[in-house]
């Protein structure tokens, strides 16, 4: 099962893409380490008070780990979306699947394979972001939150990259990327209709969109959960609500509810191995 | 031991193509050509056997075990048709990877005894000079020489091949065909679906012939070359090479064979110089001789005289116009 780790080790290396990826990632980051030194008044110009300079880091942590979870989402996508019919289309799959490995146990090796590399990805990604804000900012963050909002944060693409992998059983690779895209674009969408209509009464029915899509797609309501963990809970991430916009935490996903994405991703993993066993390739 | 055995394989796409009732035996130890026009269904039947297509009816064993069990497949070597390889590995990376899908431990397919494999294999297939090299620079031909080396590189007992010489120069199909040769005489049975009729004739033991999802003919290569000769009699097609012929020769000799001999004569072409071919689906070798007599007596010169050859190609021909006609021979 383990062989596809370093196969697909090799395949994102040594494949252009990747290197590209690697390029824009760092680009994002410099522009981003520039940016919060900026805002964060370390340039000697404009010295800002104490709690003014809180909101800064905070707004900066909550938008930096918005465009890092776009970069890993977008990560997850392309590098998965060929992962089962855009293999079979081209014949990858076709010696490989001959093989005496069950289908299920091959899924879940092309899983892992890109699990790992994901999650290590997104880790550098989180890393940078956080201690950029940490080191330059001084937002405190104290080691059992960091913990809890790394793991949501990794948890995030894992749980993308087995929708994506289940829609690449059936869809053709550009349908598996659009559907993909759409999937996670609504996600997202809903958490910003759920953060703009915070500042009011929210319709019932946007709640009950905002409550289906997370059900469906949960990627977003894990994010939220990650940005909770990592500010301290309920004390600072209550700030972000008054001048945040949409962009703020207004409702946090429950422990219930990661115990169900948790189950969800087992279900989905599940479904995309017995798909894929009764496969013709 | 039968190394492939189908009973009613059956594999529809929604109740259109594919193959259906195809029971085959393919004994060890031979070359099996699996023949048939374009959309017969070949493949659909090969990559059942191979485990890519899950059978909608019927029964089939691979080495005595039921279709898709991993002992089976374990000694099975599959070269499918349309296939790549991963462009960003090299060759020896790409048998290694197939070293573990086999069931090989990572450390073992680093050990010297696989790495001394797969430079065997790599050599083999003439891809020595190539292994450092990445496939996605590599020609078609040089990928189907690297997926032969992948079928063979785990000892198998049974190799299906999908149309393995393909991509291939003169000389590749050459090696190819030695190749093949050389593993029957090691014991390996080779199960070939190919388009190459000459590669069929030289190679195989047996064939089959599917046409539109059904098996038509299946057994030794002699024998329905031979029950082909003339239809269904198992009587012999003689041809006749003859000169000298002029427009009233025709009438002439069906006067002079007279009966149920001259409804045999069959005039295949005669021009202005006065060279004639004949052909007639005689009983026995006497009835050849009688002719060859009626013709010296008639006049005309007589160059040759012999049995039809009976190619492949007339043979496949043949069923496949058999089965338009709507007549199952």
């Amino acid at each position: 099962m383990t062989m596809y780790i370093s196969a697909t080790f090799k395949e994102l290396t040594r494949k252009r893409v990747f290197l590209v990826t690697l390029i824009l990632t760092c680009v994002f980051l410099v522009l981003f380490i520039v940016g919060v030194r900026e805002l964060a008044g370390m340039t000697g110009q404009q010295p800002e008070a104490p709690v003014e300079r809180l909101k800064n880091s905070m707004l900066l942590m909550v938008l930096g780990l918005l465009f890092a979870q776009f970069l890993a989402a977008f990560f997850v996508l392309f590098s998965t979306m060929g992962i089962v019919t855009g293999e079979q289309e081209n014949g990858l799959l076709l010696a490989v699947a001959a093989r005496p490995l069950p289908r299920w146990k091959l899924y879940l090796a092309k899983w892992l394979g890109h699990a790992v590399w994901i999650a290590l990805y997104s880790a550098a990604l989180f890393s940078a972001i956080v201690w950029t804000i940490h080191s330059i900012s001084g937002l405190p963050i104290l080691p059992e939150d960091l913990l809890r909002g790394f793991l949501l944060f990794v948890w995030m693409p894992l749980l993308l990259l087995t929708l994506t992998m289940l829609c690449s059983v059936y869809l053709p690779m550009l349908g598996t990327g659009i559907c993909g895209a759409l999937l996670y674009g609504i996600a997202l969408f809903s958490g910003l209709v759920e953060g703009v209509s915070s500042e009011g009464q929210t319709p019932p029915l946007i709640e009950k969109f905002v409550l289906l899509i997370g059900l469906l797609v949960p990627t977003d309501s894990i994010y939220r959960r990650s940005l909770f963990e990592l500010l301290g809970g309920s004390d600072l991430v209550g700030l972000t609500q008054l001048y945040m916009g949409p962009f703020s935490v207004p409702s946090v996903p429950s422990n219930a509810f990661l115990v169900y994405t948790a189950g969800y991703m087992a279900l989905l993993l599940w479904l995309g191995c017995r798909a894929f066993s009764r496969k013709d390739l | 031991m039968t190394m492939i055995d189908t009973t009613e394989l059956t594999k529809t796409f929604n109740g259109r193509g594919g193959c259906r009732g195809i029971t085959l035996t393919v004994p060890e130890g031979c070359i099996f050509g699996l023949l048939g026009p374009n959309g017969a269904g070949k493949s659909t039947f090969v990559k059942m056997l191979a485990g890519l297509h899950r059978p909608d009816a019927g029964r089939a064993a691979l080495l005595g075990l039921p279709l898709g069990r991993p002992e089976a497949r374990r000694k099975l070597g599959y070269l499918p048709e349309l296939f790549r390889y991963q462009d960003w590995l090299t060759p020896a990376e790409v048998l290694r990877f197939h070293g573990q899908l086999g069931g090989m431990r990572p450390r073992e397919t680093r050990g010297p005894a696989f790495r001394s494999r797969v430079r065997d294999m790599l050599e083999l297939v003439g891809l020595a000079e190539a292994a450092d090299r990445r496939v996605g620079g590599f020609s078609k031909g040089m990928q189907q020489r690297l997926g032969l080396a992948a079928a063979l590189l785990l000892d198998p007992e049974l190799i299906i091949l999908d149309e393995p010489a393909s991509a291939l120069d003169p000389v590749g199909r050459h090696e190819i065909r030695n190749l093949l040769k050389r593993l029957r005489g090691q014991g390996v049975t080779v199960f070939l679906n190919t388009h190459l009729l000459e590669d069929v004739q030289e190679l195989c033991d047996q064939v089959a012939f599917l046409y539109e999802g059904e098996l038509l003919a299946s057994g030794p290569l002699h024998e329905l070359l031979g029950g082909a000769g003339d239809g269904r009699s198992g009587g012999v097609n003689w041809r006749f090479r003859l000169g000298g012929w002029l427009p009233e020769s025709w009438a002439n000799l069906q006067e002079a064979a007279g009966g149920t001999l001259a409804a045999r004569l069959r005039l295949l072409e005669a021009d202005e110089r006065g060279d004639a071919l004949l052909t007639a689906a005689l009983i026995d070798r006497e009835q050849a001789g009688y002719l060859c007599a009626l013709f010296i007596g008639s006049g005309l010169t007589l160059y040759e005289s012999g049995p039809a050859p009976n190619s492949l190609e007339d043979w496949f021909l043949r069923m496949a116009h058999t089965r338009q006609g709507g007549d199952r021979p």
